[in-house]
């Protein structure tokens, strides 16, 4: 192992001990009391955010990878360290350095240019374990080599990229990568933890950061919306039809079960962020039938209508009630977080 | 602008005319010929006549109308398109002409109400009458203080590349935000009306380096003019966000009662992630302009996000009653019912936002 092999598992280590993007230099660290958080967060696909050479796991994995489109050739090569992303045509090459894997189990690349970003037009799908054309870029017929390669992005969305996909990239809006870190660390989501964190260095009590947990439906969506996309925000930009599976919040905020002070139909109460969500369609059940029971209790201060109980099943409740669905042209599954009866033939609802 | 009247004249070629007497149909046939052969004066008399004799000729209103429009007798032509659309409400074009006589004849309350009422079934309007309409909705959106809309409007034609006097000066004034038509800038104003609209004009038309030096040269020349900073203020938002809110409250030193100002600061803290500061800036806002829905808007959602959702709901419902057609405030206020637990008011509420933004024009 080199010494920049060791120098990054060792921010790993660091990672997975909890150091936030406020990192004091303190004793103090996330994890000397949120341990089992701190240590289960950081192996999550939000945790990891990205790889960086020379920790590109995936493209290691995937020493050579070829896609063809629209006559060009793409070729990403990996020699362990380094990845290069190759576009090719009859008249030439263009080959750029891959810097920025974006995503764990699916990757897209941002590639620089001439000092711009790029959103690479082909992406590694884990499924069907190749490239694939990155969502959103499907229209795009290029004329040229460099449009080829990749889409030019704007600034905005650039450090948008960046600012859900790592820590300390973005400040004041603008990109600052050399404070870069892959993944969301503690501090992305907890704001305050690095106060937090020297006051009790200090010994004393200081300012605790906002508690999370204790936001309602509405609030977690919009928290989570920052990078997941809220529903104000994908009506506002009128991404309808079935590529706006994807946004989960905008999906869930749809469904008739969704009650923005209902603590029971938050993003959290199915998925924990210090962890993978589970993919076994059982282990959501408990959440369901919080609501969809006989027996569920009523929650202090809502008026709402009683769910009603499913007359087909107890179990495996998403299996039919949000169904996996590809985006048009991509080949990638995502839950349909729009819960609803769905019944053979109807259209994809808005 | 061009008033399209060679145009009109095809546009009702559908309307039927009624059963009349031979007397009647040979005033009639008069009229028509006379206005076949360009003899207005003569075509004008005969219509007039045979209205008289047939009110309820719809044909003859309408070409009484147009002709008179043409004839620039607006107010004769305001009085046949306002019989006409008693006659016949159903014809967007009637509307539209009825607007554009108001416009002219200084009614201005009533030309923008008709204007909008001949756009309101959808239904298309002859091009070249469509863009005449258009163009007066904007400069009439401007004067009653609906700027967002009537800035829509004007971009259309200024990215059309149309260089006209009067729209730089509809373009002045809507961005200045000044509630006035061209023709009754003071005198005293109108350098600066004419500059901010060249700036934005330019803005508009995507011609940066052109912007950058119409701003340096407007600013120098009118640092204390009231909405001068404020437009700076939006300009910069794409460019360079972080200088945003110097401007702001630069203009905020010159024109203290800028609600605008007050409520976009205000909406800055909030995206900035604290609302609890945004509160009493939207709270001024919203209290020296309660007719201005950008400032019941930012009170609401500081509101929204600071807890407090019964006063949220009441502002975000008075911004949707100022500006039904602003998605952004109906998406607000079905996100401050759905927290409020409000289940089927929410419900509602996200529908009409998704109705709104399928039928209304995109973010770019």
């Amino acid at each position: 192992m080199g010494r920049a092999s060791l120098a990054a598992v060792a921010c790993l280590a660091l990672a997975g001990a909890g150091y936030s993007a406020e990192r004091p230099a303190a004793k103090f660290a996330c994890a000397t009391c949120h341990r089992a958080e701190a240590e289960s967060q950081p192996r999550t696909a939000m945790g990891i955010g990205m790889e960086l050479p020379p920790n590109q796991t995936v493209l290691r994995a995937h020493p050579k990878l070829t896609f063809e489109r629209n006559g060009y050739t793409y070729t990403i090569e990996s020699d362990g360290d380094r990845s290069t992303y190759t576009v090719s045509d009859s008249n030439g090459k263009l080959s750029l350095p891959i810097r920025y894997a974006f995503g764990v189990h699916n990757q897209t690349f941002v590639l620089e240019h001439d000092g711009g970003f790029y959103e690479s037009m082909v992406s590694y799908y884990a499924s069907p374990n190749g490239l694939g054309v990155t969502v959103g870029n499907g229209k795009i017929e290029p004329h040229n080599l460099v449009e080829a390669m990749g889409r030019k992005t704007s600034d905005t969305e650039i450090a948008a990229c960046f600012g859900c996909h790592s820590t300390g990239a973005v400040n004041g809006g603008k990109l600052t990568l050399a404070s870069l870190e892959p993944g969301l660390n503690c501090g992305h989501c907890h704001a305050g933890a690095g106060a937090h964190m020297k006051s009790l260095a200090a010994g004393t009590a200081g300012p605790l950061p906002k508690k999370l947990g204790e936001m309602n439906a509405e609030q977690t969506s919009r928290f989570c919306g920052q990078c997941h996309r809220t529903w104000e925000e994908i009506v506002k930009l009128r991404q309808f039809g079935e590529a706006n599976v994807r946004f989960q919040p905008y999906r869930l905020a749809n469904s008739r079960c969704f009650v923005g002070g209902d603590p029971r139909i938050r993003c959290t109460a199915c998925h924990n962020p210090h962890a993978d969500p589970a993919p076994e369609a059982a282990a959501y059940d408990h959440n369901c039938l919080a609501c969809h029971s006989q027996d569920a209790p009523p929650v202090a201060g809502l008026d709402v209508p009683r769910a009603k109980v499913c007359p087909v099943a107890q179990e495996k409740c998403v299996s039919c009630h949000m169904p996996k669905l590809k985006i048009p042209g991509g080949p990638t599954l995502f839950s349909d977080h729009q819960i609803r009866i769905v019944r053979p033939g109807d259209p994809y609802p808005n | 602008m061009p008033r399209g009247i060679g145009v009109c004249l095809l546009v009702c070629s559908s309307l039927a005319a009624g059963a009349a007497g031979a007397q009647a149909q040979d005033l009639e046939s008069r009229a028509a010929a006379a206005r076949d052969a360009d003899d207005v004066p003569s075509a004008l008399k005969l219509y007039r006549q045979a209205v008289r004799e047939k009110p309820a000729w719809l044909e003859g209103w309408w070409f009484l109308g147009l002709l008179a429009y043409q004839s620039q007798q607006f107010a004769d032509a305001r009085q046949a398109f306002a019989e006409f659309t008693k006659l016949d409400a159903k014809v967007p074009a009637g509307w539209a002409f009825l607007g554009l006589c108001e416009y002219e004849t200084g009614q201005y309350d009533g030309a923008l109400e008709h204007l909008e009422r001949g756009f309101a079934s959808g239904a298309r309007l002859d091009p070249e009458v469509e863009q005449v309409a258009r163009f007066h909705r904007a400069l009439l959106l401007t004067r009653a203080g609906a700027f967002d809309r009537a800035r829509d409007e004007l971009k259309t034609f200024v990215e059309r590349g149309i260089h006209d006097p009067v729209l730089i000066a509809g373009v002045g004034l809507n961005a200045l935000e000044i509630p006035d038509l061209p023709q009754e800038v003071p005198a005293g104003q109108r350098d600066l009306v004419e500059m901010a609209g060249k700036t934005a004009y330019a803005w508009i038309a995507g011609d940066s380096q052109q912007t950058e030096a119409a701003f340096r040269s407007l600013l120098g020349q009118y640092p204390s003019a009231p909405g001068v900073h404020y437009l700076y203020a939006t300009y910069l938002l794409q460019s360079r966000p972080e200088a945003m809110n110097a401007e702001l409250q630069r203009e905020l030193e010159v024109n203290p009662g800028n609600a605008r100002a007050r409520a976009v600061m205000a909406l800055r803290l909030r995206l900035a992630g604290d609302p609890a500061a945004a509160v009493p800036l939207a709270r001024k806002a919203a209290a020296d302009s309660p007719g201005l829905g950008l400032a019941q808007y930012a009170y609401g959602v500081a509101l929204t996000e600071t807890g407090a959702l019964s006063d949220a709901i009441v502002h975000l419902q008075a911004a949707v009653r100022i500006e039904p057609g602003d998605l952004g405030y109906h998406a607000a206020l079905a996100t401050a019912y759905s927290e409020a637990g409000r289940y089927e008011d929410a419900h509602r509420e996200r529908q009409a936002s998704i109705k709104l933004a399928r039928e209304s024009r995109g973010p770019g």
